[in-house]
């Protein structure tokens, strides 16, 4: 896999050593001379917990199949973020004593936010999936209207259910905004387009099928906006400065870390899936001495790079799938568009081709929807559960 | 018969064109001369007796020669399909149109199966049936979709006057019952008290319409693109519907931050569509979606959960932010309101998501009801917290009911507080919500009833009077802390009598409440009155011994004693009425009896100078006695 730009920053993360917070543990050791080693331990363990993972999600693992914002490697992500959670939790279970005080109680109440906050990322991008899955119904249709089956050659019939799956398809994952006047242009049956008499207005019908094609999103409001969100989320993240590590013996290096993971996760999925105004510009200002900083970065660079390709600009979201749909339906759009019957050789070759790459996509949708929105489900839950556990304790410690 | 002769007429003419025509091509002009000249010898009828006897006539040749009924079938077919295809308006508005072109397809069908099995069956001509099969499935698309969206558009021509099934027009059509009263009838949305109704959206001619056209389309191989039309033209209602029940999102931020007033209204208009969408709406999604694709398994489900899942989950969402928002006591009833709802239709989901692609549906809801109980066991933590850290700041005046006192009671004992939810909200293990694990070892007493629930709110009772117990310190009179501890008793002793709770707690649990009530109300008589009836005791021995003088004495000593208290606790509090004469009553049978006795015996001495000594009658004392605890209650 093409993970070259990883490589630059992998080197310097196996040779960091250090790790920041073994550097400030050094201040804080000069400062007050008995410190719990048990504490340190916990927190040095959990900062290289959460750069394994996440260096292991870089590529750095080599495990096969999970290609960056594929639907593998997003399953995987969250997998890395409800693990770095559970830790988290366990910290702050164990501290929960110093998390009750200033200025812990400020840092994890700011976290307790932007965890409400990537709730409603959770809620729409499980619209989104919504929306993924319809194309995937779709999908079916295109790929059973060109299945080999029994018709040993295309026939003119089946082309022109392909035909009209594809154009189907094409309108569903157009934007909410393009699908409106697609739709006055699509050809929804034959023969009949301009002389529509027994509709009794044409304008209503078009407004009808706009209702059809317009994405769901009702768990969010109309204004509602992803990027503005995943704004919100990152809004005053900093590195603890070096008073507030001592004064909170490591923890604040904790609070940081998954405030960092979850905004990354959080803008990773909205960058994969169809979500309601999208935009990745969420700025991410990772001192790079953390150690899980190196893997983060190259991934958000990466996933950056990605959303500038010129192919990719106006994707509805960068999931790999997603992709492949994009350009193999193209493909056979056009392939099928000016296609005389009977097919030349190569030109079936072509179609075959094609679909057997969006069965494949196809087939990985089938596996892969499901389990995610679960997951993203799971992330939804865990996140509410950390909250009112973690508000509980310190309730009750501030007694 | 008029038909028999129509059959034989066809007959003929079928075997002059044979006779006349050398080629197929010129038996086709022939009998289409006859058929314009004659509209029995219609093409279709003709055809259609023409194959049969084509196909025998044949008689096993070479594959050629074999498919050339084949050929004329299809040929027919075109022809017949054509017309209907150049339709200009929907073939559904008129049905025997209808039936011509379902009649149609079936014969393509039935000759794209004998094709198919053919041995030697021409592959072009297979291509070209098969091309033909395609527009025809393309159109009964359309015209599916058209009569699920409009199906008044559909034959017979609609009566005048709204519909029930007319989504455009009846506003919250679910909120009707069917208005089978009569046609043209106004139908009125009257509250639903009855969720066990099921909607008709489309009216039953459409529906069988709709099946035939589904079963068509499923057979033609398409049964995907059915349930995707069904879907696409469907869910636009069940949108609009949901729409129109009056909720508008809230993202979960929102749900944080809202006030807890806004946010109440929302749920009791939360609670409410979501009976009308998972008791009215999605069942009757799924009848008609089951009778749309009857016998067609699985495009039904698809088609169901294509339809109802996103808006359903969508709609969940909700009680997810209300779940995870905060947790203050006063959020009890709703949470536990919203709990019920959500809870009780769990086992009716069953038979409507049984299928595999409304599973996670089903699991949605589930989760749902698992975040929402345990939201309530949080707002149980809540409250003790709250209680806990209430201190004992200012003294209630005249002893009476301290805020906390109905606040915790009046949270958890008033209301449509209904014991079953709670025995299931609490279901679960205290401890594993516990996280810090500060909470209550649970004391559960082997004689208790040991269900989740009645240990939280024993418990959350003993906090509860321990923090009472606290607060009565603060009074420097000891009577008066035990008015107060008296009167916070007695008010929840009341409120669990008037709820469902009270079997709940247990009799050892009222019997020990009771007990500690009448050991306050002794310790304030003890504490008040010990001391005057002390005075009018003179001791059976020492009767005679008592001096007039002495007993002159005395008498001044109670009058101070009786004027002091009366000044002093006319204005305290008793928490209502029957507080108020028990305790009066109480006094009475204590005072009296004494002091009559002592009047008596002080009248009955011969130097004692009468009436000048008692200032008060026995019947003054009681008339004071019964001005006691006159302060009135300020909660």
């Amino acid at each position: 896999m093409p993970a070259t730009d990883y490589q630059g920053s992998s080197v310097p993360f196996a040779s960091l050593g250090r790790s920041i917070l073994s550097i400030r543990r050094d201040q804080v050791h000069a400062m007050d001379g008995h410190h719990d080693s048990a504490q340190e331990h916990e927190l040095e363990a959990f900062q290289r917990r959460v750069a394994d993972l996440f260096h292991d999600l870089a590529g750095g693992g080599g495990g096969g199949g999970d290609e960056l914002m594929s639907l593998a490697w997003l399953r995987k992500l969250l997998d890395t973020f409800l693990v770095c959670q559970e830790e988290f939790r366990v910290i702050l279970f164990n501290h929960r004593g110093a998390a009750s005080r200033a200025p812990l109680d400020r840092m994890i109440a700011e976290f307790f936010d932007r965890g409400v906050k990537a709730l409603d990322v959770c809620n729409a991008v499980r619209d989104g999936i919504e929306q993924v899955r319809q194309w995937q119904k779709h999908l079916e249709i295109v790929l059973r209207a060109l299945a080999p089956a029994p018709a040993p050659a295309l026939g003119e019939g089946q082309l022109r259910r392909a035909k009209k799956a594809l154009t189907d398809l094409a309108i569903l994952m157009l934007d909410e905004k393009d699908a409106a006047s697609a739709l006055s242009h699509r050809n929804r049956s034959f023969g009949r387009s301009g002389r529509d008499a027994h509709r009794s207005s044409p304008s209503a019908s078009a407004g009808a099928g706009a209702g059809h094609f317009r994405s769901l999103s009702w768990s969010v409001s109309r204004s509602w906006s992803a990027a503005r969100q995943l704004q919100a989320i990152g809004t005053n993240l900093a590195a603890p400065r070096s008073h507030e590590i001592v004064a909170t013996g490591g923890l604040a290096v904790s609070v940081y870390t998954m405030s960092s993971v979850l905004l990354f996760v959080m803008w990773a999925l909205v960058a994969a899936i169809p979500c309601q105004d999208r935009g990745l510009q969420t700025h991410f200002s990772i001192p790079r001495s953390f150690v899980w900083a190196p893997p983060i970065l190259s991934l958000h660079e990466r996933i950056l790079e990605e959303s500038k390709r010129k192919d990719r600009k106006n994707s509805t979201g960068l999931l790999r799938e997603i992709h492949q749909i994009e350009k193999w339906a193209h493909q056979l759009s056009d392939l099928t568009d000016n296609l005389q019957l009977p097919m030349p050789d190569e030109k079936e070759m072509e179609v075959r081709q094609g679909v057997d790459e969006l069965a494949l996509v196809c087939h990985a949708m089938k596996e892969g929807l499901e389990p995610l929105e679960r997951q993203v489900r799971e992330v939804f839950h865990r996140i509410v559960r950390s909250r009112t556990e973690g508000l509980d304790s310190m309730s009750h410690n501030a007694e | 018969m008029a038909e028999n002769g129509e059959e034989r007429l066809i007959n003929a003419v079928l075997q002059i064109a044979k006779a006349l025509g050398r080629t197929d091509t010129m038996t086709e002009d022939i009998i289409k001369q006859f058929s314009d000249f004659d509209g029995r010898l219609s093409l279709d009828k003709l055809a259609v007796r023409r194959d049969p006897g084509g196909g025998g006539g044949g008689g096993g040749g070479g594959g050629g020669e074999d498919s050339v009924p084949f050929e004329r079938t299809l040929r027919a077919l075109d022809r017949q399909i054509s017309h209907f295809m150049g339709l200009n308006r929907l073939i559904w508005s008129d049905s025997d149109d209808a039936d011509k072109f379902l009649e149609a397809v079936d014969d393509l069908l039935d000759t794209i199966r004998d094709l198919d099995a053919h041995p030697a069956a021409n592959k072009q001509l297979l291509a070209s049936a098969d091309e033909l099969l395609q527009r025809c499935v393309l159109r009964l698309e359309d015209e599916f979709r058209s009569l699920i969206e409009r199906p008044d558009a559909a034959a017979p021509p609609p009566p005048r006057g709204p519909r029930a099934y007319d989504s455009e027009e009846s506003e919250g059509e679910e909120e009707e019952e069917e208005a089978d009263e009569g046609e043209g009838q106004i139908p009125i949305a009257r509250p639903v008290t009855d969720y066990d109704i099921v909607i008709d959206a489309l009216p039953p001619g459409s529906v069988s319409d709709l099946h035939e056209i589904a079963a068509r389309m499923v057979a033609a191989g398409f049964g995907r693109d059915c349930s995707e039309a069904y879907v696409l033209a469907r869910r636009g209602f069940v949108e609009e519907s949901m729409a129109r029940l009056g909720l508008r999102p809230r993202t979960a931020e929102e749900v944080q931050a809202a006030p807890w007033a806004a946010l109440e209204d929302e749920i009791s208009r939360w609670i409410r569509a979501f009976q009308m969408v998972f008791r009215i709406l999605i069942p009757s999604e799924r009848r008609l979606c089951d009778r749309v694709f009857d016998g067609l398994a699985p495009f039904g489900d698809l088609a169901f959960a294509g339809a109802c899942r996103a808006p359903a989950l969508q709609l969940l969402s909700f009680a997810d932010g209300v779940a995870a928002a905060s947790r203050a006591p006063d959020r009890l009833f709703r949470v536990v309101d919203m709990y019920e709802v959500v809870r009780d239709l769990l086992p009716g989901l069953d038979p409507l998501f049984a299928d595999h692609y409304s599973a996670a549906l089903r699991a949605e809801v589930a989760t749902v009801c698992k975040a929402l109980g345990s939201s309530i066991r949080g707002i149980f933590m809540e409250l003790e917290n709250l209680i806990r850290r209430d201190p004992a700041r200012a003294a209630v005046p005249g002893g009476g009911l301290h805020p906390i006192t109905p606040f915790v009671s009046d949270s958890l004992f008033t209301g449509g507080f209904n014991t079953a939810t709670h025995a299931r909200a609490m279901d679960k293990p205290a401890d594993a919500s516990r996280g810090a694990g500060a909470g209550p070892a649970a004391p559960v007493d082997p004689d208790r009833p040991t269900s989740s629930l009645a240990v939280h709110i024993a418990w959350i009772m003993d906090v509860l009077e321990r923090n009472l117990e606290a607060k009565s310190k603060i009074y420097p009179d000891p009577s008066l802390s035990c008015v107060f501890l008296l009167n916070n008793g007695r008010y929840i002793i009341q409120k669990v009598k008037d709820s469902e709770l009270e079997v709940l707690l247990g009799d050892e649990w009222m019997r020990r409440m009771m007990a500690r009530v009448r050991r306050w109300g002794g310790e304030y008589q003890r504490a008040t009155w010990g001391k005057v009836v002390a005075v009018l005791h003179l001791g059976s021995a020492g009767a005679t011994a008592a001096t007039a003088k002495s007993m002159k004495e005395r008498l001044r000593i109670f009058n101070n004693y009786f004027e002091e208290i009366c000044r002093e606790q006319s204005g305290w509090v008793a928490a209502d009425e029957q507080v108020r004469a028990e305790l009066r009553v109480s006094v009475l049978e204590m005072v009296l009896p004494p002091y009559r006795s002592f009047v008596g015996r002080l009248k009955g001495m011969p130097d004692a100078g009468r009436d000048k000594y008692v200032k008060y009658t026995p019947d003054d004392v009681e008339a004071r006695i019964n001005r006691l605890f006159e302060g009135t209650v300020k909660k």
